[in-house]
């Protein structure tokens, strides 16, 4: 595997990649199916809600979220289930003339259980998939961009993609629509 | 048609013209231009063309922003009522429960009718965000942070009664399956334990749900203070002798629970997958919650308990509540801030208020199935408990104010007009949330108080410290309420955003303007794309 | 402008507001794509249906009367249920101003139409019963338990003329509201008039409170009343959510069985499958709930004159049939159609209806079948699973009717109406999570 150039800047601090601005959803989606179509892989847009159809113009596999959440949460059903019929054998009443491990019983426990741990796992997983928390990151170093969680639209390439040269990069940027386009330090 | 669209405002913004003060509109048709009945329209979700920085800075300067000045003494008045009904929980759990109107005979009262009350007033937020996002509701997104918000309140004050009501408050730890040195476990079979487990999951997961849902605007409170403060266009500094800015304890505190959101689209997509699963395991959560707690009656054989359709008409009856008592809280809250009448438009109160009608008429159908069943089961006790007692006993006058006020009162709903008037819903929603306490009141007092031999009937009255209690519930669902509204942010900002038509990608709005969104523009698009996928 | 935004009172738009579009010209809603030609499927499903008639006529002739008049309600409930299905989810969708189910709208009418008639079919047992067999099944008919204590209690429910007047309101009911909806839908195709959706809107609003209360009392008449002893408060929502059920499934298979013959391309899309997919789905976990909570609640009490529906169902070779639907109705579709692929898939999807239609059918088979031995009518019945030919000749006539006079109902007119109002949002649908 190779490994991608390091770029330095001017001040002498490594180059995390580039930030190039875009005037709204359109154009973002727009530029970004042509990032994707030459084929850079660590990239990313950003924007203030999620863009319909995005996924499709970055070439965004589909997550394994929801496949992870039901692993979980039907093991711990099962777990959940296991728990009440042992603890009902382990201290026994009679109660209501049914039997210990009565099934019926125990389905509204199970379901809970269930329903709580796919929950966590949902959200945690989701962060976990996401790499946060994260405390800083070097996007967050200008300004501009926090403008992001207002009403500007970003697509950040990093300069670790064995596609990134900075000039190259930057006119690609440029000529897919791009209002600015700067350079961002790690 | 070019008077439609925002980006003549967005023109207006970016060159530092003031826009115009808009009066809202009140044609006797389409109110504020949002209840156009006509198919072929879709009405604005969000008024007056406000752009994604409108949306940014009109939200989050409710949490920014000094609050409107009858803010702190309604803080304080709400705050004084929660304390009082601490006190008396205090006086209860140091005397017990014989200070509450309870008897041998009514042994669940006013505490159980409070728990029930609060639990289904509880239930709405997590349905709207929940089961209006799986149906694609999108005016949803106008409402769902503040009902999500009421949930977790109104959860938080129900649990409190049956936490109370165990009597040996310090022994609740053995509700949950815990070791102990006692070699016991819980009773598993019990409907009480099933609640202890519906209720702390239902809980927990609105809070992830709702918590979920606001990282992103949280981080946007955390952006916007971060920017002033690099700016050094920070707001005041805390107290003049701590030289802490606010921004800088805003920065941090958003900072830290927005958990370093970077607004990414990689983000986004398994951000909105997760949300898609949360939705879908809370739609089953929601009903499975408040059927388990009609579980709690109607596994018993009380007659008036025991009826196959509680758990349905338990759902139906928890929305209806819920509904209303978000109603009871927007409605207020649209009068009383700027600009919120943009997002919760009288399109949005419309529709509600065809829920609180239709939910309404679920609990009358259920109201009046069990009658029914009651007579055709042809087992006289059922019958008598409905019929002789229910209807004509000496607690009929509840009985009646639960059908006048649940099942009479939303009819009026079948007039557009009564629908569109906020004082109408309003008032119609306040007599909702008194006939759904009144139900709960219905079904748990007058099933027990007359059991099956005259010798045992008793009546049940409430003590002051029953209703002190209550009273101070509302209190404290005032009190987090308002201080929801003062410190976090009250819409979700960005679903606002991206229901607003230039969200769409294939919005043509900014060069030339027609009103349609999916025009024959988005078809070719799409094919454009899968051409790019297929090359890609 | 075109006829849909024509006539449309521009100066109260507020900013924001969509205009949709009148896309009654795209390509994809072109005449060959949404006619069907020739109605061979019909005739030969008509046929079928009509030899496993005469199948199940046999039976009874042969074997027992009971079975095969059991066997025929069956088919002819969920006939019934497939059709109620329909009704709910048109007038549903045109009360949530849905803009995704226009392209199926037609096919949900065409569906809703034939209420009524199945409707006279699931009339046919107890009026057969009562004519010819004197309370075989419907015991409260025999005058052997006419002096019952409990049918004494509410003999006036069970007055004839009640009784068959009821169902007499129930087709009046379905035929009146699918005969309006169909008759809007089909004077839009005409007119392109949109007023028209607004009217139907309206009728479903109070439609579906007749309809809430017709599904709850004809499965209280219809298939409650087998066992006069019996009642629980659920059963109208229980017989519901297999309307439902069943209903989304036989939506599903008549689609794809037109997009098989290369129909309604680029109009019902993988973006629709996946939306009754998910509607599959959630009547999958809704009819679980209900079932479940029904029979939890009755099993947990143990009120006697409740428990005995169930005993008779737990045993006698009947629990076999309780736990297939335990696994077959509930926990087998939920783990398949979690997939998403499942749901975008036509094949697969149409697999999951197929089996949902049949999980209905056992499911009516477990609520009528059994009733005979409580009834005590042939003891022996309950307890031998023997000439199972019986019940699958009597369920099968149902469903084929069913079908054969859907497919002739589709063949009639177009199998879009294409001046739907909401049409482009449909054709243009997409699910972006």
């Amino acid at each position: 595997m190779s490994v991608a150039p390091l770029y330095v800047t001017e001040s002498g601090r490594p180059l995390h990649g580039v930030l190039a601005e875009f005037a709204n959803p359109a154009d973002l989606v727009h530029a970004a199916e042509k990032v994707r179509d030459a084929g850079y892989t660590k990239w990313d847009c950003h924007s203030p809600f999620p863009v319909h159809g995005m996924e499709d113009a970055m070439g965004v596999k589909r997550t394994k979220l929801p496949l992870m959440a039901a692993v979980v949460g039907l093991s711990m059903a099962c777990a959940g289930f296991g728990m009440q019929a042992w603890m009902n054998m382990d201290y026994h009443m009679v109660v209501q003339g049914k039997p210990y491990v009565a099934w019926e019983a125990f389905v509204p426990i199970t379901f809970e259980i269930g329903i709580l741990f796919t929950a966590f796992t949902t959200l945690i997983g989701m962060l976990a998939l996401n790499g946060l928390p994260r405390h800083s990151h070097p996007l967050f170093s200008k300004d501009r961009f926090l403008a992001c969680s207002d009403d500007a639209f970003f697509i950040a390439i990093e300069a670790t993609d064995r596609r990134f040269d900075p000039a190259k990069t930057r006119e690609l940027l440029r000529a897919a629509g791009a209002k600015s386009v700067e350079l961002v330090e790690e | 048609m070019t008077t439609l669209h925002p980006d003549k405002i967005t023109a207006d913004r970016l060159a530092g013209r003031a826009r115009p003060a808009t009066e809202s509109m009140h044609d006797p048709v389409i109110g504020d231009g949002t209840l156009i009945d006509d198919p072929g329209v879709r009405p604005p979700l969000v008024l007056n063309g406000r752009t994604f920085g409108e949306v940014t800075d009109i939200v989050c300067g409710y949490a920014e922003n000094a609050p409107p000045r009858w803010w702190l003494p309604a803080f304080m008045t709400a705050f004084g009522i929660a304390q009082l009904g601490g006190l008396f929980i205090l006086y209860l759990v140091i005397t017990g429960i014989g200070t509450w109107g309870l008897n041998n005979q009514v042994d669940w009262a006013w505490d159980i009718t409070n728990f029930v009350f609060w639990i289904g007033i509880g239930h709405a937020g997590t349905l709207i965000s929940a089961i209006l996002c799986l149906f694609k509701q999108k005016w949803r997104t106008a409402i769902n942070r503040s009902a999500e918000a009421m949930t977790i309140f109104a959860v938080i004050c129900a649990a409190t009664f049956p936490g109370i009501h165990i009597g040996r408050q310090w022994a609740a730890w053995m509700l949950f399956p815990i070791p102990n040195a006692n070699q016991i476990w819980p009773n598993f079979r019990s409907p009480l334990l099933w609640d202890v487990f519906a209720v702390s999951t239902y809980a927990t997961v609105s809070l992830l749900f709702w918590y979920m849902g606001m990282i992103p605007d949280l981080a946007t409170l955390r952006d916007r203070a971060d920017l002033r403060l690099r700016k050094m266009a920070s707001g005041p500094i805390l107290l003049p002798i701590v030289p802490v800015r606010v921004d800088a304890i805003r920065a941090y505190v958003y900072g830290f629970l927005s958990l370093g959101w970077r607004f990414s689209a990689r983000h986004w997509h398994r951000y909105e997958v997760a949300y898609l699963v949360l939705a879908g395991i809370s739609t089953p959560l929601v009903l499975s919650v408040h059927s388990i707690v009609s579980f709690d009656f109607a596994t018993s054989i009380v007659p008036g308990w025991h009826t196959t359709i509680f758990p349905p008409y338990f759902v139906a009856g928890a929305i209806f509540g819920g509904f209303a008592m978000v109603l009871l809280l927007l409605i207020p809250a649209r009068a009383l801030y700027k600009n919120f009448a943009d997002f919760v438009t009288l399109r949005h109160i419309e529709n509600m208020a065809k829920i609180v009608l239709l939910t309404g008429m679920m609990v009358g159908f259920a109201y009046a199935m069990e009658f029914f069943i009651a007579w055709y089961g042809g087992n006289k006790f059922e019958l008598d408990v409905f019929l002789q007692n229910r209807a004509q006993g000496p607690y009929a006058w509840a009985y009646w104010t639960m059908i006048s006020c649940n099942v009479i009162s939303p009819q009026i709903f079948w007039s557009k007009k009564m629908r569109t008037s906020t004082i109408a819903v309003f008032v119609v929603a306040f007599l909702v949330t008194i006939g759904m306490w009144f139900e709960r009141f219905v079904i748990i007092v007058t099933s027990l108080h007359r059991a099956y031999l005259p010798g045992e009937w008793h009546m049940f009255w409430p003590t002051p410290v029953d209703i002190m209690i209550f009273v101070g519930s509302f209190g404290t669902f005032l009190t987090l309420f308002l201080l929801f509204m003062k410190f976090l942010p009250v819409f979700a900002i960005s679903e606002l955003k991206a229901v607003l038509p230039q969200a769409s990608p294939h919005w043509d709005g900014y060069g030339h303007g027609h009103g349609h969104g999916h025009g024959h523009s988005n078809h070719d698009h799409s094919h454009a794309n899968h051409a790019n996928k297929e090359a890609h | 402008m075109s006829s849909a935004t024509s006539g449309l009172d521009t100066s109260k738009f507020v900013p924001g507001t969509i205009v949709l579009p009148d896309v009654s010209n795209d390509p994809a809603l072109k005449r060959e794509n949404i006619t069907i030609s020739g109605s061979t499927p019909s005739t030969m499903l008509l046929g079928v249906g009509l030899i496993a008639l005469v199948a199940t006529i046999v039976g009874g002739a042969v074997v027992s009367k009971q079975h095969a008049l059991a066997s025929f309600h069956v088919g002819a409930c969920t006939a019934l249920a497939m059709s109620l299905g329909g009704l709910f989810f048109l007038q549903a969708t045109s009360l949530t101003n849905a803009g995704w189910s226009a392209t199926i709208r037609r096919l949900l009418e065409n569906m809703a139409s034939l209420a009524p008639i199945c409707g006279v079919l699931a009339a046919i047992t107890p009026i057969l019963d009562f004519v010819v067999f004197k309370g075989s099944l419907f015991t409260w008919m025999n005058p052997e338990y006419s002096s019952d204590y409990l049918l004494s209690k509410k003999a006036i429910f069970f007055t004839p003329v009640f009784f068959f007047g009821r169902m007499g309101l129930y087709l009046v009911i379905w035929w009146y509201l699918s005969r309006v909806y169909v008759a809007r839908s089909l004077e839009q195709d005409r007119t392109g008039d949109r007023s028209l959706s607004a009217k139907t809107r309206f009728t479903a609003s109070w439609g579906m409170i007749l309809t809430a209360l017709s599904i709850a009392f004809c499965a209280f008449d219809w298939l409650m009343s087998f066992d006069f002893r019996f009642f629980s408060t659920m059963w109208g929502v229980y017989y519901f959510a297999g309307c439902a059920y069943s209903g989304i499934a036989a939506l599903i298979i008549i689609t794809q069985a037109l997009r098989n013959r290369g129909l309604l391309k680029g109009v019902v899309t993988d973006e629709h499958y996946h939306d009754l997919g998910k509607l599959q789905f959630a009547f999958t976990v809704f009819w679980a709930y209900i079932a479940f909570s029904q029979y939890f609640l009755i099993w947990y009490s143990n009120i006697p004159e409740e428990t005995a529906w169930y005993v008779a169902r737990k045993q006698g070779g009947w629990e076999y049939l309780f736990y297939t639907l335990c696994f077959g109705h509930f926990l087998v579709p939920f783990l398949v159609l979690i997939f998403r692929d499942v749901k975008r898939k036509g094949t697969a999807l149409t697999f999951m209806a197929g089996w949902a239609i049949t999980m209905q059918v056992l499911d009516m088979i477990f609520i009528v079948r059994p009733m005979a031995a409580i009834n005590e009518v042939e003891a022996q019945m309950a307890l031998t699973n023997k000439h199972i030919w019986i019940d699958a000749a009597g369920a099968i006539a149902g469903i084929a009717i069913f079908f054969g006079l859907f497919w002739r109902v589709c063949a009639s007119r177009p199998l879009v109406a294409v001046h739907d109002p909401r049409m482009a949002e449909a054709l243009h649908h997409k699910n972006y999570v």
